[in-house]
């Protein structure tokens, strides 16, 4: 929990300065705005949260995204299909293709960063194809009006993106945090031989981690099909994954696996979508986008760590503690 | 003597290739070699494609390779140009992605091949000509139509992928200087790296930051069908003005509703049908073809209310699919 109270100041912080020099931030429109992309962002942001938990990266969210948009577009629009068909089977894709990266990666024993690096490849190159380079679109959603309202509609105020991410971090907050599978997911990733020694079955802890985050990614790509209403196969999700993979790791999970909160995922995707959002309502020049981004994510960053360095030091001068020399030990052993 | 498996299955693979080349070089041995290479990959180039395809039906011994970077890169288009030489092409139509920095190699082309840039121009190269929209008059279309639809005036926002290229300053230069002395005045020019969501977004957020906002203009493609989408999630289409650039579908329908006021359109159908035309003339002899200005422009052409069925009609025939 201690990692996470650092962004989420600097998260609360950020929308108290933004509100006070433009108070139209806490207009209900720009809320509206914020909470439809942070819904649609969550969504990706927490699959690929799971994946990192388990160790590994999944670096072809973006081009799956492109992918299974392109495909929404032809089931729907050229092959007329019923909308609950096409989003059963996108999202069988998706779970699918996590199936595939989970296989490659725990039974072949490749890297993640490389099987999902040579997806992000092929996905967009094969959304391209199918596409032919053309734009997909969805017009004006004849015979699937129900499907894009729930896409991108409101339910009492609430855009939808947010209601479908709040149900998702619900099943996934119980998945990570009070199931059988959340422990054995962050014991694969503290330390996968370990876990695999201690009678957990790691290849399927660790598959079941892609196929989530495939599952996810397909949600997240119908949601985006629809925000846009049209999927340009060249450019739709482009870096998309690296803003699920900043989301996650400014959420306290870390790289090398066994740590994040899905409240984490939560916070870091609503700084980076609040990030975006004052750049526009400040009127800062959009060429600095980019850079305001990064800076105040370096920011939060080492805020973060100079304030866990000072509190681990306190633990350490605290003389009178039981705690003390054992933590001492743990250290010159670190 | 024994292979292995995978050394003969090496060997067939090899054969296979060499045989499709042969026949392939065999078939077009007397043929004049074109080549059109776009910036991207884009549905404006399927259209161009169809140009590029019906010119060299008319023309009985051409061939045109028609190549889309996968990327729109300066190094991707060098790769593409230097097979292209290999393969013993004879003219060439470019769009060039980074023109300041490609001019040496355009110097280079030129001195072995034929050489025009499409599109997106290398003025300081020694290019034969350049064959396309000239974008600042294009932006100069859009300003007027702005001014057309505030005729009181008003705040107005555009909306680009990138500042930087080359024609998305001109045709901002030309908004501006279509708007001087008008009581129209433009906040900022908001770009979103060609990434869609975030062009929406901007839009959205704009709408939020000056609600007394009149028009909003959009200078890429995908900018048009943004700003649509955004303005009906406000429930202001209609309100806000729009003019943009481009024909998406989404961009065509807006104008059909008529919650888009206008849309300015290149003829990319023309790029490649013209390309090909001058090429082949040029290097059968006749140079006088290449304009003294080194410049043949195609016309933008404003799309409105009443000409937009009968464009999009011709626009779907091109991309080869029904209304």
């Amino acid at each position: 929990m201690k990692k996470e109270i650092g962004t989420f100041a600097l998260l609360v912080i950020l929308c108290i300065v933004v509100s006070v020099l433009n108070p139209r931030f806490l207009a209900g429109a720009n809320l509206q705005n914020m909470a439809r992309l942070i819904g649609a962002y969550g969504i990706f942001s927490i699959g690929l949260g799971i994946v990192i938990i388990t160790g590994g990266i999944d670096l072809s969210v973006g081009s799956v995204l492109a992918l299974l948009g392109v495909l929404l577009s032809i089931f729907l629009t050229s092959w007329g299909w019923p909308a609950p068909a096409a989003v059963i089977v996108i999202i069988g894709l998706g779970m699918a293709l996590g199936t595939i990266h989970g296989v490659l990666i725990t039974r072949l024993g490749l890297q993640p960063f490389i099987v999902t690096l040579c997806g992000l490849l092929f996905y967009r190159g094969l959304a391209r194809f199918i596409a032919k380079d053309e734009t997909k679109g969805f017009g004006s959603a004849a015979g699937f009006e129900k499907l894009r309202d729930l896409a991108t509609g409101s339910l009492l105020g609430i855009p939808t993106p947010l209601i479908v991410l709040a149900l998702v971090s619900i099943a996934m907050w119980i998945a990570l945090h009070r199931s059988v599978y959340g422990r054995y997911l962050f014991a694969v990733g503290r330390n996968e031989e370990a876990a695999r020694y201690s009678g957990i079955n790691s290849r399927a802890v660790i598959t079941a981690a892609y196929v989530i985050s495939g599952a996810l990614a397909a949600f997240a790509g119908i949601i985006f099909a629809f925000y846009t209403n049209s999927v340009s196969p060249s450019s739709h999700g482009n870096f998309f994954e690296l803003y699920g993979i900043a989301a996650a790791v400014l959420g306290g999970c870390s790289l090398r696996g066994g740590e994040g909160s899905i409240i984490g995922i939560l916070i870091g995707t609503a700084l980076l979508q609040v990030l975006q959002n004052l750049v526009n309502l400040l009127g800062v020049p959009s060429s600095l986008n980019f850079a305001v981004m990064g800076a105040v994510i370096l920011l939060g960053v080492v805020g973060d760590q100079i304030l866990q360095r000072r509190s681990a030091r306190r633990h350490l001068a605290a003389p009178k503690t039981t705690s003390a020399p054992k933590q001492v030990s743990e250290t010159r052993s670190g | 003597m024994r292979f292995s498996r995978p050394a003969i299955l090496g060997i067939c693979a090899l054969l296979g290739i060499f045989i499709l080349a042969c026949s392939e070089s065999g078939q077009s041995a007397n043929k004049l070699k074109l080549a059109f290479v776009t910036n991207t990959a884009a549905d404006f180039w399927t259209i161009a494609r169809k140009g590029c395809e019906q010119a060299a039906s008319e023309l009985p011994n051409v061939d045109v390779e028609f190549q889309i970077p996968s990327d729109s890169t300066a190094a991707e288009q060098r790769r593409i140009v230097d097979d292209l030489m290999a393969k013993g092409i004879q003219g060439i139509a470019i769009s060039p992605v980074d023109p300041v920095n490609q001019t040496e190699m355009l110097n280079d082309l030129s001195k072995k091949i034929l050489v025009i840039t499409q599109d997106s121009d290398a003025p300081q190269s020694n290019r034969a000509c350049y064959l396309g929209t000239d974008n600042v008059a294009a932006g100069r279309q859009a300003g007027g139509l702005i001014r057309e639809v505030l005729p009181q005036g008003g705040k107005i926002m555009v909306f680009v992928g990138k500042a930087d290229a080359r024609n998305a300053q001109e045709r901002f230069q030309g908004i501006k200087e279509a708007l001087q002395g008008s009581r129209v005045e433009i906040i900022d020019l908001r770009t979103d790296d060609t990434d869609r969501v975030r062009a929406k977004a901007n839009v959205s957020d704009t709408l939020v930051k000056y609600p007394d906002i009149a028009c909003l203009a959009g200078l890429w493609s995908y900018n048009g069908p943004a700003i649509l989408s955004a303005l009906k999630d406000a429930g202001k289409a209609g309100q806000v003005k729009v003019v943009c650039f481009d024909e998406e579908d989404e961009t065509l329908a807006g104008v059909k509703e008529g919650t888009i006021y206008a849309t300015v359109v290149q003829q990319p159908y023309e790029f490649g049908y013209q390309s090909v035309h001058l090429l082949t003339k040029a290097l059968t002899g006749d140079r006088s073809v290449i304009p003294a200005s080194k410049q043949q422009i195609v016309p933008t052409l404003i799309i409105n209310k009443e000409n937009v069925q009968e464009f999009s009609a011709k626009i779907n025939k091109l991309r080869g699919r029904k209304e």
